[in-house]
């Protein structure tokens, strides 16, 4: 019978799922790596990578299991899931008409480091202002 | 003496001695004596290292690079190029081809004299001779490298030059010099360049005569929050680099060094705003007085008369007074409405006689005021910028100019007045004001308006004092009076050069022309 299969296959999923599931919690449970609320606190993440549940070792990749001893993840981290600079640079293309693409700059082109402003577990920094505190609001919103 | 008959005063003695010893242990430790070959195990080995990535770095490196040897580039903070990538763009190049193509006659003994003017006269003339000799050759070099400028036309005339003489990057800044420059250094092979990277220490022969090489710290983050970066950060990891021909110094000048700066002129108070980026500090240029390099004129700090108060940094300000307010509108003391400079002289006579407002009253920020047509027609675009972001202003009548600055409105007017008329007749000018030859005739300030003001406050713009170095930028000793051997050095981390006061667009000349001969030379 029709049905019968096709609950039959969903069954076979749905423990095939629960599995993984609990695979994966088994392997991302290890006691180190429980976000805790204080952990959270400590380390807080931008609001569109929480978003997207992001944990710890999805961006500290292959550094171990003490979040203490992790290290920033370089352009090379951001860049794995943000393409590259000059993508980045051209997505703010329409900025270029007055030259205030932060992302393809009179004086640096695309060629900064992303931690130059963009942080992940503090309070961004928009580096145009240390020169351009008058303009900067007129030109872009807060750096994310 | 045998230890049995040792007197307790002998014993004391000792104790005396060692208790020395120990202190000049910890005397030696702070001092911390630049380390010699014997001391260090070299990471790397390269031909040339160049210390920093701006105008005078990258001339260095590039022509060292071009004449095959292996360069590395130690660059301290996370951008490349520092207080070059963010200046105007502007190239003194006396005797340039667009100055014969517009029959402007222009000379190295008038350079030199202009030069010397502004510098009180202290200036080191055989290095202005060297800026003026290849100034040209250099701009052609840095033009070969890819720096792409607005040739064909007229010359920009900068304030204390006898002629317009200085040519403006393409894209009115010195990006348009350092970013090509820098792509020019890194295709050629075995060159390489590495940002955040901090040269801690130069690295002395056995004998500690010559430089070969340098410590530095990979990995470094320049902090802001520090009071003294150069003392207070830990970051990064140790690498030791072997210069095989020698190390070239081009790590920039000190204005934002708070320390640093208040020692040679204690009014310089930490919190004191400047035109510079923020790792313009003296770490480096200690370093090489460390090793014995002789200081020249490090007190004389150029501050840019052009800056205002109203925004942080270098800003719009310097663009909308330079080729704009000053030049055919006024600068004015606002508890009197009179003027009080020449608001075309050199910078340090502008910034002494704001000083001279300032220093009787700090919040009497004199006021730039002019017309619309004083403005280049290359800078509308920031006109219109200066005004959105309120660093500018502008009134439709004297009246409510002078009461938003609350200057006296009708002695404000007298002043205009005299001004105008001084001008309309082609009179020479109370303060012997040069540009205004072309207004004969007509008014310089258009009394229909409307009217343009800026506040006006001094920034340190440029640290003119530095190391001595030779024609052929060799660092000179103080211990010998003859270069250090493996030591050359370029740009503002230099001294000498511009005297008391730089001359506007004579840094890039300076930075380029020495850089290019330290890489000629070493």
């Amino acid at each position: 019978m029709r049905s019968k299969k096709t609950l039959l296959a969903l069954g076979f999923f749905l423990i095939l799922g629960v599995m993984s599931l609990v695979g994966s919690e088994v392997k991302a449970s290890s006691p180190q790596l429980n976000i805790t609320p204080e952990m959270k606190e400590k380390f807080p993440i931008k609001p569109h990578h929480e978003k997207l549940a992001f944990k710890c070792t999805d961006c500290h990749e292959g550094q171990g299991d003490e979040p203490e001893n992790f290290k920033a993840i370089e352009d090379k981290g951001c860049l794995s899931c943000h393409k590259t600079k000059q993508y980045l640079a051209d997505r703010l293309k329409f900025m270029d008409a007055l030259h205030t693409n932060p992302h393809n700059s009179i004086h640096d082109g695309p060629k900064l480091y992303c931690d130059e402003c963009h942080y992940e577990h503090k309070k961004s920094d928009n580096m145009c202002l240390s020169c351009h505190s008058n303009d900067v609001k007129l030109w872009m919103r807060a750096t994310p | 003496m045998s230890k049995e008959t040792m007197s307790r005063r002998d014993a004391l003695k000792i104790g005396a001695l060692g208790t020395a010893g120990l202190a000049m242990l910890g005397a030696t430790n702070a001092m911390a004596a630049a380390p010699t070959e014997k001391d260090v195990k070299f990471n790397e080995e390269y031909d040339v290292i160049v210390i920093g990535s701006g105008f005078a770095g990258l001339a260095a490196a590039a022509k060292a690079a071009e004449r095959g040897y292996k360069v590395l580039i130690l660059e301290k903070m996370g951008r490349v190029g520092g207080n070059s990538a963010i200046n105007g763009g502007a190239f003194a190049v006396p005797m340039n081809r667009d100055q014969k193509a517009f029959g402007i006659e222009d000379s190295k003994a008038l350079f030199v004299k202009d030069a010397l003017k502004a510098g009180l006269g202290i200036n080191h003339v055989e290095m202005l001779e060297l800026i003026a000799d290849r100034a040209q050759e250099t701009f052609d070099f840095a033009v070969k490298c890819g720096a792409k400028f607005q040739t064909g036309k007229k010359p920009t005339w900068f304030g204390g030059h006898s002629v317009p003489r200085t040519i403006v990057t393409e894209n009115m800044s010195g990006s348009g010099i350092i970013q090509p420059m820098a792509a020019f250094v890194e295709k050629l092979s075995g060159c390489k360049m590495v940002t955040r990277a901090k040269m801690d220490d130069f690295v002395m022969s056995a004998d500690g005569t010559t430089v070969v090489g340098v410590t530095a710290r990979i990995n470094y983050r320049f902090d802001n929050k520090l009071h003294n970066d150069d003392i207070e950060n830990k970051s990064g990891e140790k690498k030791v680099y072997k210069a095989k021909k020698g190390v070239v110094l081009a790590s920039g000048g000190f204005s934002m060094d708070k320390d640093f700066r208040m020692l040679q002129d204690p009014r310089m108070k930490p919190d004191m705003d400047a035109t510079n980026h923020e790792g313009a500090t003296a770490g480096a240029l200690l370093k090489a007085f460390q090793i014995g390099a002789l200081p020249v004129h490090i007190s004389w700090i150029q501050e840019g008369p052009w800056a205002s108060p109203d925004e942080r940094g270098f800003g719009v300000a310097p663009l909308l007074t330079q080729q704009g307010l000053f030049v055919l509108g006024i600068a004015v003391d606002i508890r009197n409405g009179k003027r009080f400079m020449n608001e075309m002289a050199d910078r340090k006579t502008r910034a002494d006689a704001e000083y001279v407002v300032l220093r009787e009253d700090p919040k009497a920020y004199p006021v730039a005021i002019g017309t619309y047509n004083t403005f280049e027609e290359q800078i509308y675009a920031a006109v219109e910028k200066g005004l959105a972001s309120g660093v500018m202003k502008k009134f439709d009548t004297i009246d409510t100019l002078a009461a938003n600055y609350k200057i006296p409105a009708d002695a404000l007017k007298e002043t205009i007045k005299k001004y105008n008329e001084t001008a309309k007749a082609g009179e020479v000018d109370e303060f012997k004001k040069q540009t205004l030859k072309d207004v004969k005739g007509k008014e310089a300030i258009e009394m229909k308006g409307p009217f343009y003001a800026i506040r006006l406050v001094p920034k340190p713009h440029h640290t003119m004092g530095g190391l001595k170095i030779n024609t052929k930028a060799q660092v000179i000793s103080a211990n010998t009076n003859k270069p250090i051997p493996g030591l050359f050095a370029a740009g503002e981390v230099t001294g000498g050069t511009h005297g008391a006061s730089r001359l506007g667009s004579c840094a890039i000349a300076d930075c380029l022309v020495c850089g290019m001969v330290a890489g000629e030379n070493i």
